[in-house]
């Protein structure tokens, strides 16, 4: 008998060391080329801070790879008929600090981003919760002072993810010590270096099949082909365009291209002699091969003639790109009466070199209809203060609007001098406000189409398009995805074969 | 930099050592005040006078302009400027410099996790420089003109000549993408480990190459000034061996460049700030890059509070290192 024994401790050491082996080779290292600012998502909008959050955190929803909006931390939901009380049956989940998440957390949660203390940058998207109720340990009803068909959208964005309420109430540092119900935990976060996640083994989903999933920050994106090339990255998030067909030829490499969810526009203002005139703006429009704008400096995309998404649900049917056509373009600035000498100032954000090149091509084909532009390039933090808002000292800018589960969330401002563009349209102003309160998706969608049409007729901005999404990976990466429109990481399913 | 007389003239009016050391601080001190405040009051409107704050940049694109004020008023900036002012200085008076508007956590904290990098960094580049500096600046100067001298001269040359970043680039192209020996980015995931600590050499290299040329060429001086002095004449004539003139040669010049050096130490904390662009290192380099990006004010004014600080207390040593090896500094 004993003889038989020793041979079982042995096998059995072997396995373990076995198990050992392949959890070593279980760890996923990402290179990310933009970093969070913090990881508390309540008072962030940066896209970085959701994109590493969405490992840590869950939200009541989620959107699932086909843009849906699905059940997650909430086992199911419904809506009442008058679209005022959302009631969310609750999964059972536990947070990282071992406690179990329940209706008290979603009280918690919804109450520290609406209030006025936490001064959330999202808190907008919550002003019409009047109360949320409650109903045993694992339901709870959110009820609305207006119709909100876009809460469902912040449950499911980043800015919406569930915070366990003892930890609320002590006033911890989210920031810095993320506490969620997410698929991995936070190891450690070595700013302007890592972030190292391991995995949280109780994940209500199921626990994950990575071990550890390592996020390095590396703003230069030849050296995180480099890195993926040496085999020191499994995943980075951005080729360099130079280098996307060697990643696409080789076989150890896999380079995947998605849409996004960005609307990439230069932005007019109409606040301004001649632009404030609909004709020169379209005119701008034709005067610009916007393919040839999407192709070189971002990499390719597809063409969009208004302010949404390329592909979107939203995006109405019958409003197509402007078409390039220069002599048009001139006529239509002739009839305007734009002085041959017209001069531009055209500002462009810094440190974002695609729309810096951006910028350049459009210089390029406005002189070619006559109109110059002075090109003039400013740190973003100014940009934001000076171009998107305050003075707006600019005649053009060229940005790219980042995606938004629900069409409110890019629309809302448009039609107002509110907007950096300053084209007021009273009309579409009330179609979007409107629409933003309207429960009936079918008049919800004829509202925002109304006002998507008049945006392509209005001409705020010369409409680029949406570009395509290209990040690149070892081929024997698998189960990796980005959400869509939110571009967030998601390393659940992920794993090496 | 300092508002001192020097210690001999100090002595000449018959002060005696206690005294004379007790002036030496209280004037140094004074002077380090003075300077820290003109440095923060320069850092703190500068920064102000930059467009856009921390509640602009953390609403982005989306948030709307009365969620941008309130993060204003919870981040304190809705407040006077001269209100501001006031209270950060009396909280530095205090010894707090306040918590960072972007990481939300103490300036402290912020500066003690990132401080270690870029010392290392820097204290490795030092010693580089010192080693590579004196031993070139030595040697080229005990045979000027020799095929030595003219090596040393070309490094020296081209070390000055060319950006520091320059030779960054070099060093991670030769030994990170061509041999393998570095990783191409500065440090593991872990951040700064015992074990990782070798990944700072090339750094370390890449920000000494310039200050050892500028040591090389002061010592080379000082050492053929030395070489034509009457002693070392004597000595020669009088047959003492090479190796004992040299040594001789070595102690009463290479002293000479100490204030050079402290200048150099000083210096390196703020090259630093390149290199770590370069090498992708977490320091504060970056942290001072990233917050003026934020406009993390009290971050990019806690940043320059130790830069200044450390910039006094190496001056402050380097007096004291000067008077140490420099017999006729001494008082008694």
């Amino acid at each position: 008998m004993k003889i038989r024994i020793v041979p079982r401790v042995l096998v059995a050491a072997a396995a373990a060391l076995a198990i050992g082996a392949t959890a070593s080779a279980q760890t996923l290292t990402m290179a990310m080329s933009a970093q969070p600012d913090t990881l508390d998502p309540q008072v962030t909008s940066a896209t970085a801070a959701f994109q590493v959050g969405k490992s840590i955190y869950d939200g009541l929803v989620e959107v699932d790879q086909s843009g849906r909006i699905v059940p997650a931390l909430a086992k199911s939901y419904s809506i009442s008929a008058d679209g005022l009380a959302y009631t969310f049956e609750l999964n059972d989940a536990t947070f990282h600090d071992g406690t179990a998440f329940d209706s008290a957390d979603v009280v918690a949660t919804l109450g520290r981003i609406s209030a006025e203390a936490t001064a959330s940058p999202k808190a907008s998207e919550f002003t019409n919760i009047t109360s949320v109720v409650p109903n045993g340990d694992h339901a709870v009803t959110v009820n609305l002072a207006k119709p909100t068909p876009a809460l469902l959208a912040s449950l499911a964005s980043g800015w919406g993810a569930m915070l366990p309420s003892e930890k609320l109430a002590e006033g911890h540092d989210f920031g810095n010590e993320p506490v969620g119900t997410g698929p991995f935990k936070l190891a450690s976060w070595v700013r302007d270096n890592a972030i190292t996640l391991s995995r949280n083994a109780d994940y209500y989903q199921g626990a994950p099949a990575l071990e550890q999933v390592v996020i390095r920050f590396v703003s230069d994106s030849a050296v995180q082909y480099q890195g993926l090339s040496t085999g020191e990255f499994d995943i980075i998030d951005t080729v360099p365009q130079a280098q996307q067909a060697a990643v696409e030829s080789n076989p150890a490499l896999a380079l995947v291209r998605e849409p996004s969810g960005l609307v990439l526009v230069a932005g007019i203002n109409s606040r301004l002699p001649y632009l404030n005139d609909a004709r020169v703006r379209r005119a701008l429009n034709m005067a610009v091969d916007t393919e040839i704008v999407l192709e070189v400096a971002y990499g390719g995309g597809t063409q969009v003639g208004t302010f949404m998404e390329a592909g979107s649900p939203w995006y109405p049917e019958s409003v197509t790109p402007f078409a390039f056509d220069p002599e048009k373009a001139k006529a239509l600035l002739k009839d305007a009466g734009v002085p041959s000498d017209f001069t531009i100032k055209l500002v462009l954000p810094q440190p974002y070199p695609q729309h810096i090149q951006a910028g350049q091509i459009v210089q390029d084909f406005l002189r070619d209809v006559g109109v110059n532009a002075e090109i003039s390039i400013v740190e973003w933090g100014v940009w934001l203060s000076e171009i998107y808002g305050g003075p707006h000292d600019f005649g053009m800018t060229v940005v790219g609007h980042t995606g938004k589960l629900d069409p409110s969330g890019r629309l809302t401002g448009l039609g107002t001098d509110r907007n950096y563009t300053g084209v007021v349209d009273d009309e579409v102003a009330n179609w979007i406000a409107t629409a933003n309160v309207t429960s009936d998706p079918a008049m919800r969608h004829s509202l925002y189409s109304q006002a998507l049409i008049r945006i392509h007729d209005d001409a705020p901005f010369i409409f680029f398009g949406t570009p395509d999404r290209v990040y690149g990976k070892k081929a024997g990466v698998v189960g990796f995805w980005m959400t869509p429109l939110l571009d967030s990481f998601d390393f659940r399913a992920a794993h090496f074969e | 930099m300092t508002l001192t007389t020097s210690p001999t003239a100090e002595r000449r009016r018959g002060l005696t050592e206690r005294e004379v050391v007790s002036r030496y601080l209280l004037i140094q001190t004074v002077s380090f005040v003075i300077t820290l405040w003109a440095v923060l009051t320069l850092v703190f409107l500068a920064m102000r006078a930059l467009p856009g704050d921390a509640a602009t940049i953390m609403g982005g694109l989306d948030a709307s302009a009365s969620q941008v004020s309130a993060m204003r008023a919870q981040l304190g900036l809705d407040r006077s400027l001269p209100a501001q002012y006031i209270t950060y200085l009396s909280d530095v008076a205090q010894g707090d410099l306040g918590a960072s508007l972007r990481e939300r956590r103490p300036v402290v904290r912020v500066l003690v996790d990132r401080m270690p990098v870029t010392l290392t960094v820097a204290s490795m580049a030092f010693v580089i420089s010192l080693v590579l500096g004196l031993g070139l600046g030595l040697l080229a100067g005990l045979r000027p003109g020799g095929t030595f001298d003219r090596v040393a001269l070309l490094f020296t040359t081209v070390a000055l000549a060319l950006p520091e970043f320059w030779f960054g680039f070099l060093l991670i192209l030769l030994f990170a993408v061509q041999l393998g020996w570095f990783p191409v980015l500065g440090l593991p995931p872990q951040g700064l480990t015992l074990a990782a600590s070798w990944h700072l050499l090339l750094p370390a290299v890449t920000l000494a190459i310039p200050r050892a040329a500028q040591v090389a060429r002061l010592a080379r001086a000082r050492v053929l000034e030395e070489r034509s002095s009457d002693y070392v004449r004597t000595a020669r004539s009088k047959g003492l061996r090479p190796w004992a003139v040299a040594k001789h040669i070595a102690s009463n010049s290479l002293p000479g460049t100490i204030p050079l050096l402290a200048l150099e130490l000083g210096g390196l904390l703020t090259g630093t700030i390149v290199v770590e662009q370069v090498f992708g290192l977490p320091g504060l380099g970056a942290t001072i890059l990233g917050a003026i990006g934020a406009r993390d004010y009290p971050v990019v004014q806690g940043v320059t509070i130790l830069a200044v600080t450390v910039y006094v207390l190496v001056n402050w040593l380097a007096d004291i290192m000067q008077v140490v090896t420099d017999p006729r500094l001494r008082v008694s």
